[in-house]
């Protein structure tokens, strides 16, 4: 039975239907397939199938060791969205509910290659001499969640330096408590700083400069 | 088990550009909600040259909203991300842009209008103000400090992090019964907190909720202050009737205490009233002649997506009159005065 119905379906279609460039789902799971390993290999395979420019590349976790390590994959269920490059765009956990917006928003901005954010943040993101991980936490019932990982998923876009991961919080409970996530979204910036809540471009910037300047 | 939400905000946003540069909109909307997405339908389709700026949250509270059961139309209901998605696509329809954008400052002393947000500067000759309504906060110590960390006003988004624990949910309402019953799915204790002797949320929810094993009411008690150190460790209350002061142990605070209107941005500009909601008359005029207001940014009584819907609809033609009566050419020398002598 497909994950997608007939009516987002056809959304789908119609959101895909203007793709710039080619578009890579690289998506690790492994042979005794992990919780909803096997519902977020279905949905890439099923959104491939929607769009010309998207390709699905599924991979094994283990017996692909040597390959999840070149996409810097570390858990999984793991969606690389790959464009022309890699630009450092990942999610962990299936990106179900309000999260599947953000999840169709990488594939059309990776696809363009075209991040939009302010001048000023591209400006300060192109001034980056170190790398920076932003990993944001949700899950999938959270509405306000969805505007934090197309931000920092478009600071991926933006910077080589940046990458930056989607992490559905149910399905990694070690990480939610390890970065002590008592409510989403939450946004930890290079383990050291961390953003509450859908905080707009200027605020998230500014402490993704507070990250790399205290390391 | 899964569901796939497209919220409106996948639309694709676009940088300041030489089109948007120096050009002065007919009318600018600012919200994506119902009432700023029905107004944009409404001048769109009178061929108004319009501009949305729908926050980077866009389609208001039914975004948030899991269904929407009361908006005619929909016999069986409908989602609330999925009502808001079908108004933005009916305003592109009509040929509205939308702006993903925050705005930051406004200014309706001059014209035309100016309008910034952070990643651009707009004018135009007419607005409309739909930015609705946010969660209230309590006001108390401690409250700041875990927003986020242990309070929380989304128990959709963040009840799963209270699993087998103990949670306060603060009001009395539909909200608070509503979200205090679905916490009981993860927490092992839910204690509602409230103002009053009786419950204002409707009946069945109120039934639902004294049945619930998980759930017990502190009646008559306010929050004083939320306690912890590093995490929440409970709430300081106080009974409103005894005075008797009270700490409550638990590990999460949820607050449902009603919404306040999103109306700082205009406060000096615009008349509010003394809850900070925007004054405006019949035809959704305020004091500004060409700035007009709808949805819940106005409205303290009703807040329903049908009336805000409404509300949006009666400003767009207004706003259709207003730009008949003063059209680019004399916008700058009569508007000011002339449009203030028409009867409210």
């Amino acid at each position: 039975m497909p994950l997608l119905n007939e009516e987002i379906t056809a959304q789908v279609k119609e959101q895909l239907s203007d793709l710039e460039g080619p578009v890579r789902l690289v998506m690790f799971t492994q042979e005794f397939e992990c919780q909803f390993c096997a519902e977020t290999r279905q949905l890439v395979e099923e959104i491939a199938a929607l769009s010309d420019h998207v390709t699905a590349e599924v991979y094994d976790f283990v017996a692909d060791q040597n390959r999840a390590a070149e996409w810097s994959i570390d858990k999984i269920p793991a969606i690389a969205v790959i464009g022309a490059q890699d630009d450092g765009v990942r999610f962990y956990g299936i990106p179900s509910g309000y999260e599947f917006t953000s999840f169709l928003h990488a594939i059309k901005t990776v696809s363009s290659g075209r991040a939009e954010l302010s001048t000023e943040g591209v400006q300060a993101l192109a001034e980056l001499s170190e790398p920076v991980h932003i990993q944001v936490f949700v899950t999938p019932t959270c509405p306000y969640c969805p505007p934090a990982v197309m931000l920092a998923h478009q600071m991926a876009i933006s910077s080589p330096m940046v990458r930056a991961d989607m992490i559905e919080a149910t399905e990694f409970p070690h990480l939610a408590i390890k970065y002590e996530v008592m409510g989403v979204p939450r946004t930890v910036i290079n383990e050291t700083t961390h953003v509450e809540g859908a905080a707009p471009e200027p605020m998230v910037l500014e402490k993704l400069q507070e990250a790399v300047q205290g390391a | 088990m899964f569901d796939f939400k497209l919220t409106p905000s996948l639309q694709e946003t676009q940088q300041e550009t030489e089109k948007t540069r120096g050009r002065v909109y007919d009318l600018i909307v600012l919200g994506g909600g119902p009432a700023g997405l029905t107004a944009a339908i409404y001048a769109g389709r009178a061929r108004v040259d319009t501009l949305v700026l729908a926050g980077s949250l866009p389609g208001g509270q039914p975004a948030n909203t899991d269904v929407v059961d009361n908006f005619p139309g929909f016999p069986e209901g409908l989602e609330g991300p999925e009502l808001v998605r079908r108004f933005q696509s009916q305003a592109e329809r009509f040929g509205c842009q939308i702006e993903l954008e925050e705005v930051v400052e406004v200014d309706f002393f001059s014209r035309p209008f100016t309008v910034r947000t952070h990643r651009a500067t707009y004018q135009a000759l007419a607005v409309i103000v739909a930015t609705g309504a946010s969660p209230r906060r309590l006001g108390v110590p401690g409250e700041d400090k875990f927003f986020g960390r242990g309070v929380s006003a989304c128990a959709t988004c963040d009840g799963f992090f209270y699993r087998d624990k103990r949670v306060a949910v603060v009001g009395g309402g539909d909200s608070a019964v509503i979200e205090a019953l679905f916490l009981t799915r993860f927490a092992r204790e839910v204690v509602i907190i409230h103002r009053r002797d009786e419950l204002r949320a409707t009946q069945i929810y109120q039934e639902q909720a004294f049945a619930n094993p998980k759930i017990r009411v502190a009646w008559d008690t306010v929050v004083e202050e939320v306690l912890g150190d590093q995490t929440v460790s409970g709430v300081r209350v106080r009974n409103v009737k005894t005075g008797e002061m009270e700490t409550i142990e638990v590990d999460g605070v949820f607050i449902y205490v009603g919404m306040d209107p999103k109306t700082e941005l205009f406060a000096g500009q615009l008349d509010l009233d003394e809850w900070g909601y925007i004054v405006s008359d019949h035809r959704q005029r305020t004091n500004v002649p060409g700035v007009f207001a709808a949805g819940d940014v106005q409205d303290p009584l009703y807040r329903q997506v049908v009336v805000a819907a409404g509300t949006g609809a009666v400003a767009a033609m207004e706003v259709e009159k207003f730009l008949g009566e003063y059209p680019k050419s004399r916008i700058d020398k009569d508007v000011s005065t002339a449009c203030c002598e028409t009867e409210l």
